[in-house]
């Protein structure tokens, strides 16, 4: 009997385990899929502040937009400290550059978070949802806009993921049609947002706008881009601050002048393993003056250093010019701080974006800066404006102006120049208000200048950059490279 | 169910009568000595049931019907069968088992006969382990298992090491299934060495009853357990010793330093940063500063032992070791108690329950690496002092880099990890029917890993923005809490039966279910006022970060539900046969792959039973098996089959963090089961009365469907914060090789024994699938900021294998420079006393597409070699292990020119004709410091792991001091390295396939001087 009774329950024992379910290994993520997600207000609200979490690896386009051009030299430690930036200096740059891939895939993952929203934007009504996805196609626009300036034609995809497989079949759509898509963007931001935000650091109205000038400015759509910039201008919303000196400092953040400005932080620490999940402007500690010890400055990497060019291209008495760049030298003088010449050293650095003493230094600290990047500034906009008057022939007088106002802010006396001369006078303002902005190669390419003011330019070739190899060939080698790479 | 569910009634009206039957007793000795035998098992043939000896050898059998055969089997004996026909007392004689054919090898669910083994199997013995003295248990497999190659990325103590089983297969998790009593164990640091019976390395297609998860082979641990009958039994083991380092890298000293930092200066044409070196003499030797004599000890007290129905072991250990780097600052300890009972409960229903308790300790220095201790040893500056004239570390003031004081480092390091851990296994078995036996294990693990660091405030003194190392701002303290459950449900049925006497059935089927949770807690504390880790504390800093935002890293639940089968069959027990079948569901796949199924067949052939077979000749045993099969891999993280809201999405408004949600890892809905067809053709003999034995495999191992994270086009977002790359089934690798073992024994005579062990594995990887788009993958980097990793799983070329250019020497004057291809896309124009690199596609520039395959880390050849005596009293065992071909990138150097450097700097070029072997100096732009195979050496190396002497007292001494046994013995693991590699140790390695065999400045494995002593009783 006792023995049956152990039959009994080794045979119950093991058919109930032969019977364990196969759900046994469906297990659920304690993460919502992605496909499940937007359910509340608030999904939408995380998913936005997701989408403009890629704003702040910008800092790689705005140091590659001066170093491009012939305001700045690569700079760094060595001929070899991150090759990539200095082939770029050079016009050397090949289609394996790793910085070029950098901003490709960092780009297309802002556009990919933007698009993640804007997909499911149906799914529900919450009050201030078209606030949300403004924010949202502000963003999409602002991300196609650097790839376009880099990439010319590129992938355009609306309102949904790229999810993996459809890198197969996404093409290269023309830069006309990217633009067309910016362009609409823009429009359904500026109708939807307001002129101010609680937040300092959410997209505005104004911003919205003035991006949307700039882009028709970059097509030279002259006469269309004169609306959305003196709608910003007549909006009353923004103005020169007196002090050109105070400008780029950490106490003066989101300041009357700025229109649009990505905001960083020293809060989070941060490592050269995962530069964009960086909080802090990267380009800040890049562009430091090497093992510099001394009053007001910290260290940096030496990188982006201006050239005497851009030094001497400010005028006499243009108060811009020792705010904008740092002669070194003089100032160890004048000062007792010691440092140490990178490589090119030409005696200068960019004083609006190098690190400044008084951030926390959170580890590591030249990746930690918190100084935020002034994307669009109202000055920047009286200059778009001013150029596309200037240019398609509406209103000189107007234009003058607007320049004028930048350059007696400046400490310099008006101009009354017209027509060829004054656009001229523009592009030269353009060049000293915004050096060490990350404007000026745009502006050169654009303008048809970069050949003749661009050591090493040639021209048909490096108005855009390459894309880089390794996505052609991921993407099934189905694109044409970029001419002349 | 319902066919299995009939087979139980059948078997409830199957009846069993029980016909006349007398007593039998007897009495067991060994043939050797003819002392009795306790503890030896009595079983009736046909019937389960038995008895075992008792103290004095006796036993008897109830009830026995007769005739009848009793089996008499006993550990290290050969079994032996005896026709009972009377009920007259019988004596047995068991002879030694010298060629060890009757012992029993664990198979996985059950065991099997050494001699009936089909599959490629080996073991390691407990006192292969005691004499091998690990500090951990892989050591002991090193050199002693054919086809296993151990490699370790640190030498510091508690430091893992990594296993890999004939060959790496995939770029991505190599690890073997590791079963400790059944448990799964990824950490075998836990584990005291003293503790384990025996290692069972399961390599071919027969590990397949492990399913998913054997692709990687399969380690079985047998921890210690008593035996009925067996009177208490206790070990003491003790040792203790001192550590250092095999080997110091020859460096310039202040002198030399100072001349050559000034002519790179002169180089360049700048002027001499020392204008007076005649009285820098040697200067500092870092390396003499941060390497000392370290002690190591460790106590093991084994007890164990069985009455009649039960069995007993109990254990406990501590170890502590302390670092040759760091001292205390790099400490492991651990202690483990042990407890191992077992019990028939009522007739042939056996309990058995285990439990483990491991309490470890480990502090670690930054090590392996750019800015490791190490690394800042060979780098810094040898004109700076230690110590300034206050006893204050010196800073390294006007030294502009990132190289610091590394005694410095080390005094402002503060970690530690602390790992409690509950290892228990509760299991049943029951016997029935006379064939069936019933088994039930549950077997779970819980640990806790509890992690505190502390990072003072300090300022190391490199000026300018070299300050990675400083911390300026304010102290910080970490502490994290980890924990981790799992457990292991087996339930199976063996069936045994023998029919005919020539038909020997075993089959095995049952189901096993996996589960592992894990959940992670952790917090930084900025701005604490602490001196130390004692007083730091996250709940006094003035912020708070929590450092698992993210559900998903913060929480883990993987399981696992397999069913399987196995059944052997043997012929005469000439032919065998057995195959195999697994179905395994696992959580990691999507719903339309979860289930696989894996299976494996083997057969085998003792030729020697035969009967034209003369076994009592030259060759007393033959058998050649084969075994083929289908087995899997499912290590990868889980969910990467379905796009998850866990990736990182942070911004800043008002100046404020401000955490969103952003979708993580790039998924791949489409992922499935790993899959490797494996393939193995062995022989096994023995020569002249067994003294020698051979054992050789042919294996050939193809994975397919690779499960690799593949680079991808970054148009889905891959490069987002918190993204990540896809895991696609995109490649193939195969592993071909041939293992040899021989084994020789001479008992030459009483008092002296002789044996010598060595084998060899051959082995060739070869990659043959890369499907990402580019046709390879790449990894591991060279130096600072180089543009491409070095290391790549490329079509053609072995796992791992090294790209960079290829170099012909130093440009000996700006003819030869001229007549070159260009150098300057580099980044620098090449003058004279430059390395020239090969033009490979002859474009007349050396650009990226020039790279080309320049070293290889996998070795071709590994040797394992051991050689003992015995003579009267004393004991001499030597093990060595010897590794042939495999590349090694010196990685440790800085190649700054104000970093110190290796000796062969003085063999710098200097002028035309000075070399063609290494180049100029300067402080100007050169392209010398690019990835080639001027960083490329040879790391081969023959080591010495093990030299001991042992004494052990005679037996009459024994006898009065109530011991069994006592030794006494001197050892030196890591005696001497034979190589040519310059670096510390040519069997550096970090874990990862692709950085294989780059040396960043590796943690040395430290030679060890050990006094110690086993006692028996």
């Amino acid at each position: 009997m006792k023995r049956r009774i152990y039959h009994i329950v080794v045979c119950t024992v093991l058919l109930t385990t032969l019977s364990c379910s196969d759900d046994f290994v469906d297990v659920d993520s304690l993460n919502p899929a992605s496909d499940n997600f937007f359910n509340t207000e608030e999904d939408y609200q995380q998913a936005l502040i997701g989408a403009y979490d890629l704003l702040q690896t910008t800092y790689l386009n705005v140091m590659l937009g001066e170093i491009a051009s012939d305001n700045t030299l690569a700079g760094g430690e060595s001929a070899t400290d991150v090759i990539g930036i200095q082939q770029i200096d050079d016009m050397i740059h090949t289609p394996s550059n790793a910085q070029l891939r950098d901003i490709w895939g960092w780009m297309f993952s802002g556009i990919n978070r933007a698009n993640f929203i804007l997909e499911f934007q149906d799914k529900i009504d919450f009050a201030g949802k078209n606030e949300v996805l403004a924010q949202a196609r502000f963003l999409r626009a602002y991300y196609y806009f650097e790839l376009v300036k880099f990439f010319g034609d590129v992938p355009l995809v609306v309102d949904e993921r790229v999810l993996f497989g459809d890198q197969f079949e996404v093409d290269r759509n023309p830069s006309a049609e990217v633009y067309a898509q910016i362009e609409e963007d823009l429009q359904f931001a500026a109708d939807n947002l307001p002129v101010t935000q609680i937040q300092a650091g959410r997209i505005t109205k104004g911003a919205a706008l003035a991006l949307l000038g700039k882009v028709f400015l970059y097509q030279d759509k002259f006469s269309e881009a004169i609306v959305p910039l003196e709608n910003v201008i007549n909006s009353g919303a923004y103005s020169l601050i007196d002090d050109y000196s105070t400008m780029f400092e950490n106490d003066n953040e989101n300041n009357a002048e700025s229109v649009f400005e990505i905001q960083y932080t020293d809060k989070e620490g941060a490592g050269f393993d995962c530069l964009q999940c960086s909080e802090g402007n990267i380009a800040v500690g890049f562009n430091g003056i090497r093992n510099y010890q001394g009053p007001e400055f910290d260290s940096g990497f030496s990188f982006n250093v201006p050239t005497q060019d851009a030094f001497d291209a400010f005028e006499a008495g243009d108060v811009r010019r020792n705010e904008a760049i740092l002669d070194i030298e003089q100032w160890a003088d004048s000062t007792g701080a010691t440092f140490s010449t990178g490589y090119e050293h030409t005696g200068y650095f960019n004083r609006k974006y190098i690190a400044r003493k008084g951030d926390l230094g959170t580890g590591d600290a030249n990746l930690t800066n918190p100084n935020n990047y002034r994307s669009i500034r109202y000055a920047d906009v009286l200059l778009m404006a001013a150029e596309a008057l200037n240019r398609s022939g509406q209103d000189d007088p107007k234009a003058l102006v607007y320049v004028n106002q930048v350059r007696t802010r400046a400490g310099l006396d008006e101009i009354s120049s017209t027509g060829a001369s004054l656009t001229d006078a523009i592009y030269q303002e353009r060049r000293v208000e915004l050096v060490g902005e990350g404007h000026r190669f745009f502006d050169l390419v654009r303008t048809g200048r970069a050949s003749t003011e661009i050591p090493g330019f040639q021209a048909g070739k490096h108005e855009l950059f390459p894309i880089p190899q390794i996505e052609i060939e991921l993407a099934g080698n189905r694109w044409e490279q970029n001419p002349g790479y | 169910m319902n066919t299995i569910r009939t087979f139980f009634v059948l078997l409830f009206l199957s009846s069993i009568s029980f016909a006349q039957s007398s007593q039998v007793s007897g009495t067991v000795v060994s043939q050797v000595d003819g002392f009795p035998i306790p503890g030896v098992s009595v079983i009736i043939k046909g019937e389960s049931r038995g008895t075992v000896t008792d103290f004095d050898g006796n036993f008897t059998i109830d009830n026995l019907q007769l005739p009848s055969t009793l089996v008499f089997s006993y550990v290290g004996f050969i079994t032996q069968e005896i026709l009972v026909s009377s009920d007259e007392a019988i004596s047995v004689q068991l002879v030694e088992d010298v060629a060890k054919l009757d012992e029993v090898v664990v198979v996985g669910y059950g065991t099997q006969k050494k001699k009936e083994v089909t599959g490629a199997v080996s073991v390691v013995s407990s006192e292969t382990i005691e004499t091998l003295k690990p500090a951990r248990i892989e050591q002991a497999l090193q050199g002693q298992v054919a086809g296993v190659n151990i490699t370790s990325s640190s030498g510091a103590p508690g430091a893992a090491l990594d296993i890999r089983i004939r060959g790496v297969s995939t770029n991505g998790d190599n690890r073997p299934l590791i079963l400790l009593d059944g448990a799964v164990i990824e950490d075998l640091s836990v584990v005291s060495p003293g503790d384990i019976e025996n290692i069972t390395v399961l390599k071919d297609a027969t590990a397949g009853i492990y399913g998913v998860r054997a692709a990687n082979g399969v380690i079985l641990i047998t921890t210690k357990s008593g035996r009925k009958e067996m009177p208490l039994q206790g070990e003491f083991d003790f040792y203790t010793g001192f550590q250092e380092t095999t080997r110091e890298i020859p460096l310039l000293n202040a002198t030399e330093y100072a001349l050559l930092r000034n002519e790179a200066l002169a180089a360049n044409g700048q002027s001499p940063f020392y204008t007076n070196v005649s009285g820098l003499g040697q200067g500092t030797d870092w390396q003499d500063e941060v390497f000392e004599t370290a002690p190591i000890t460790n106590y093991n007290l084994n007890l164990r032992g069985g009455t009649e129905k039960s069995t007993y072991a109990l254990g406990v250990s501590y170890f502590n070791q302390d670092g040759i780097v760091g001292g205390d600052k790099s400490n492991f300890n651990r202690y483990t108690s042990r407890l191992n009972l077992g019990t028939e409960l009522f007739e042939d229903f056996n309990v058995k329950g285990l439990i483990t308790f491991t309490h470890q300790n480990r502090r670690t220095i930054s090590e392996g690496g750019l800015g490791s201790v190490l690394f800042n040893a060979l780098n810094i500056d040898p004109t700076i002092t230690p110590r300034q004239a206050d006893g204050s570390f010196s800073r390294a003031l006007n030294y502009p880099i990132e190289v610091i004081n590394p005694l410095a480092q080390i005094a402002n390091t503060f970690n530690n990890t602390e790992v409690n851990k509950l290892n228990g296994v509760l299991g049943a078995n029951y016997t029935f029917l006379n064939n069936f036996k019933a088994t039930a294990n549950y077997q779970w693990n819980y640990s806790e890993v509890i992690g505190k660091g502390f990072f003072p405030v300090v300022d190391f003194g490199n000026p300018g923005a070299n300050t990675v190392f400083d911390r300026l701002d304010f102290a910080t303290v970490n502490e994290s809490n980890q924990y981790f459950r799992d457990y292991t449900f087996d339930a199976f049925l063996n069936y045994d039966n023998t029919f005919n006497d020539v038909h020997k059935v075993s089959a095995t089927f049952g189901t096993s279910i996996f589960k592992t949770t894990g959940d992670f807690y952790g917090r930084t504390g900025e701005n604490v006022q602490a001196q130390g880790l004692a007083d730091a504390e996250v709940d006094n800093a003035v912020t708070i970060l929590d450092n698992f935002q993210n559900l998903d890293n913060r929480i883990f639940d993987t399981r696992l539900l397999s069913y399987f089968g196995r059944i052997q069959y043997d012929f005469k027990e000439r032919y065998l046969f057995s195959a195999l079948v697994r179905r395994d569901g696992s959580s990691i796949f999507g719903p339309e792959n979860k289930f696989g199924i894996f299976y494996a067949f083997s057969a085998g052939w003792i030729i020697s039973d035969e009967e034209f077979f003369n076994s009592d000749g030259a060759i007393n045993f033959l058998k050649i098996r084969g075994s083929g099969g289908k087995i899997g891999n499912d290590r990868i993280p889980a969910f990467r089959f379905v796009s998850l809201i866990d990736g990182e999405g942070t911004y800043v408004f008002d100046d404020e963090l401000f955490f969103g949600n952003a979708t993580g890892a790039i998924a791949n809905p489409e992922i499935k089961w790993e899959e490797q067809n494996t393939y193995d053709g062995g022989v096994e003999a023995n020569f002249f009365n067994n003294k020698l034995r051979i054992t050789s495999d042919y294996f050939y191992r193809e994975t397919e469907d690779l499960l690799l994270p593949v680079q991808t086009s970054l148009v889905t977002g891959a490069n987002a914060p918190g993204s990540g790359v896809p895991i696609v089934n995109a490649g193939s690798v195969k592993n071909e090789g041939i293992e040899f073992q021989i084994k020789y024994r001479e008992d030459i005579s009483d008092s002296f024994s002789f044996d010598a062990g060595f084998n060899v594995t051959w082995l060739d990887n070869e990659v043959l699938e890369v499907n990402n788009g580019l046709g390879f993958e790449q990894d591991a980097f060279f130096g600072i900021g180089q543009p491409e990793p070095i290391a790549r799983m490329q079509v053609g070329q072995p796992l791992g294998v090294f790209y960079g250019y290829q170099t012909d020497g130093i440009f000996q004057t700006q003819a030869e420079v001229d007549a070159h291809a260009s150098q300057s896309d580099l980044g620098a124009d090449a003058q004279p006393g430059d390395l020239r690199y090969v033009d490979q596609n002859g474009d007349g520039e050396i650009n990226l597409e020039d790279r080309t395959f320049v070293g290889d880390p996998i070795p071709d050849a590994t040797f394992g070699l051991n050689i003992n005596f015995n003579f009267k009293a004393f004991d001499f065992q030597s093990y060595f292990f010897a590794s042939l071909g495999n590349d090694i990138v010196r990685n440790y150097d800085r190649n700054d020119p104000i970093t110190n450097k290796t000796i062969y700097a003085l063999d710098r070029w200097t002028g035309p004709g000075s070399t063609n072997e290494n180049p100029r100096v300067t402080t100007g732009a050169t392209t010398n410091n690019v990835f080639s195979d001027y960083y490329v050496e040879d790391g081969s190396f023959i080591r010495a792991q093990n030299i001991q002497l042992g004494y052990s007292l005679p037996e009459n001494v024994l006898e009065k001091i109530r011991l069994t046994r006592a030794r006494f013995y001197v050892s030196v693991n890591n005696l001497f390295t034979l190589t040519e590699y310059r670096g510390y140790d040519p069997a550096a390695s970090s874990g990862a396939p692709l950085g294989a065999g780059i040396d960043g400045g590796f943690y040395p494995n430290p030679r060890t001087f050990l006094i110690g002593t086993n006692l028996k009783f």
